[in-house]
């Protein structure tokens, strides 16, 4: 880790990382993580209505 | 965070973690120590009462005081100092746990102490804490910056960051006792018992805020994730490396949740840890804005401010601790008007969106893990993920923090009415050591928080990725669901 640190800049390291386009496995990560999260919300969010925090 | 921070920190956390102790199971253990002693004034045993309490003050004869009246004989300085030697034993013996240096920690913790604290008994003179015009009128003075008294948590940090930025030398030499982690979590863990007195008068409410934390596993992991790491991937071009880190980073739970990440994508150590520093500084930049603008904003919703704060501040510590300061701000915005909220609840709910957030950690990193061994970088079975990585990865003192509530409750609810009458006092004195580790907390974030020397390692395009999330969505998303969650709930009304 300090090699890194002292040997070669952060910014050289970000700027000649090589390009690594988005596979297959992320988009399908991306996108059931969010279609689980958005739906959850929608469930949560209807049950938070039903059922509105008691005083 | 500065090469010299990297550097210097991570031969101490490899000596922590070579240590039988980590420091999550000493902030357990130190946070219950001190949550039983306090318990002992419940059969009428006073071991704690010597703790310094300050109050807001404009003659210092009147600032520092003993939190109990049995000591009273001490005197504020006679407590301060008992309270300043019995945290450097007990912190001290601490850090020979975790295989520290103990003679460096003594040393920089006593700078740590008398400098945070200093700030702290400054942040309560009146002229910048007194809030009410009663107030103003009790101290003799005709205005105020009205930041109450948990506001002087921004003098510690404000200490912290002057010598990170200004005086990085001292930064480094007392960076052995700058552990704004160990230091949260140790309040964490008393946090448990204080909470669950404020929650034992009202349990339905308390747990019906406590099922609202599941809405924010929910938008932290599945929804803040996937879209920071979509932003970091697609927009900035990062690698995989980088983005996974990054995105549990700014979504998650800061610091941990990027160490967790980064170890389960089996990225470089150097990556969380850099990572980790932005956090720390975006924190503090979160904790200078948000409380204020959840005061002008959110005054008349209190619950949706201190779930908005757990919801929007990353790291345990910045999170917790601006949660004080929101609801501090809150109260008195309030109390101005006439409504006198119980206080508890608005710390309360942005704890819990924390804590809640913290357990899934672990479970976070092995899907991710699963998925990089597996499908991105194959590697051989000795080398992919493991469920047991869901335990290691655990952020145990929430185990301490679980066991304080349940403790506390039962304690007022479950016991004789003659012991029940007690516990709010007792549970007071563990609180006043919540606050001292609050105060620790804050001006460690500070100290590690050299602004400086991230734009001179080349930290723009990461620091880019983090403004876009956190202001452009993050802190958005997290209000809009802190709304549509808490909207119209207010705390209870003091009695």
């Amino acid at each position: 880790m300090s090699d890194f640190t002292h040997q070669s800049d952060l910014r050289e390291e970000l700027r000649n990382a090589p390009v690594e386009p988005l596979l297959p496995i992320e988009k399908k990560l991306i996108a059931w993580s969010l279609g689980i999260g958005l739906t959850l919300l929608v469930v949560l969010a209807v049950i938070n209505h039903v059922f509105p925090i008691g005083s | 965070m500065s090469n010299a921070y990297i550097t210097d920190v991570q031969p101490q956390r490899a000596a922590d973690s070579a240590a039988r102790l980590n420091e999550d199971w000493l902030a357990v253990i130190l946070g219950l120590a001190i949550f039983i002693l306090a318990l002992a004034a419940l059969v009428n045993v006073d071991l704690i009462g010597w703790v310094v309490s300050t109050s807001v003050w404009n003659n210092f004869d009147h600032a520092l005081g003993p939190a109990s009246k049995g000591y009273a004989s001490l005197g504020g300085i006679g407590a301060l100092i008992a309270t300043y030697a019995a945290l450097t034993i007990v912190l001290s013996a601490g850090a020979a746990a975790l295989k520290a240096n103990v003679t460096r920690f003594a040393l920089a913790f006593t700078a740590v102490f008398w400098i945070a604290y200093a700030s702290w008994i400054i942040g309560n003179y009146a002229n910048f804490a007194a809030v009410t015009p009663a107030e103003e009128q009790k101290f003799g003075i005709s205005w105020s910056l009205k930041l109450t008294n948990e506001g002087a948590y921004i003098f510690a940090l404000l200490a912290g960051l002057i010598i990170a930025n200004f005086l990085p030398r001292f930064a480094a030499a007392i960076k052995e006792a700058v552990r704004p982690e160990l230091y949260i979590k140790i309040a964490i863990v008393i946090l448990g018992g204080f909470f669950a007195v404020t929650a034992a008068g009202k349990l339905g409410f308390a747990s019906s805020i406590l099922l609202r934390g599941v809405a924010a596993i929910v938008e932290a992991y599945l929804i803040y994730w996937a879209v920071v790491y979509y932003i970091a991937r697609k927009w900035f071009g990062f690698s995989r490396e980088w983005s996974a880190p990054l995105a549990a980073g700014i979504s998650i739970c800061g610091v941990s949740a990027a160490i967790a990440v980064g170890g389960a994508v089996r990225a470089r150590p150097v990556v969380p840890v850099l990572v980790s520093s932005l956090v720390v500084v975006f924190a503090v930049v979160e904790v200078l804005i948000l409380p204020f603008l959840a005061q002008t904003f959110l005054a008349h919703e209190p619950l949706v401010a201190g779930a908005w704060i757990g919801l929007a501040v990353k790291t345990d510590g910045a999170a917790v601790a601006a949660g004080g300061i929101t609801e501090s701000l809150i109260l008195a915005k309030n109390a101005a008007e006439g409504i006198h909220y119980q206080p508890g609840w608005i710390l309360g709910t942005a704890a819990t969106i924390k804590v809640f957030i913290d357990i899934f950690i672990g479970i976070w990193a092995f899907v991710l893990g699963y998925i990089w061994t597996n499908h991105i970088n194959v590697t051989r079975d000795a080398d992919k993920t493991k469920a047991r990585e869901i335990w290691e990865r655990f952020p145990k003192f929430i185990i301490g923090f679980v066991i304080t509530f349940i403790a506390g409750l039962y304690l007022a609810l479950g016991t004789p009415a003659d012991i029940a009458k007690n516990v709010p006092a007792a549970i007071g004195e563990a609180n006043t050591f919540r606050v001292i580790f609050f105060i620790l907390t804050f001006f460690s974030i500070g100290v590690l928080s050299n602004f400086r020397t991230l734009w001179q390692e080349g930290f723009g395009k990461l620091a880019a990725v983090y403004v876009v999330s956190l202001f452009g969505f993050v802190v958005w998303v997290g209000l809009l669901i802190s709304w549509i969650f808490f909207n119209g709930v207010t705390p209870p009304l003091a009695s």
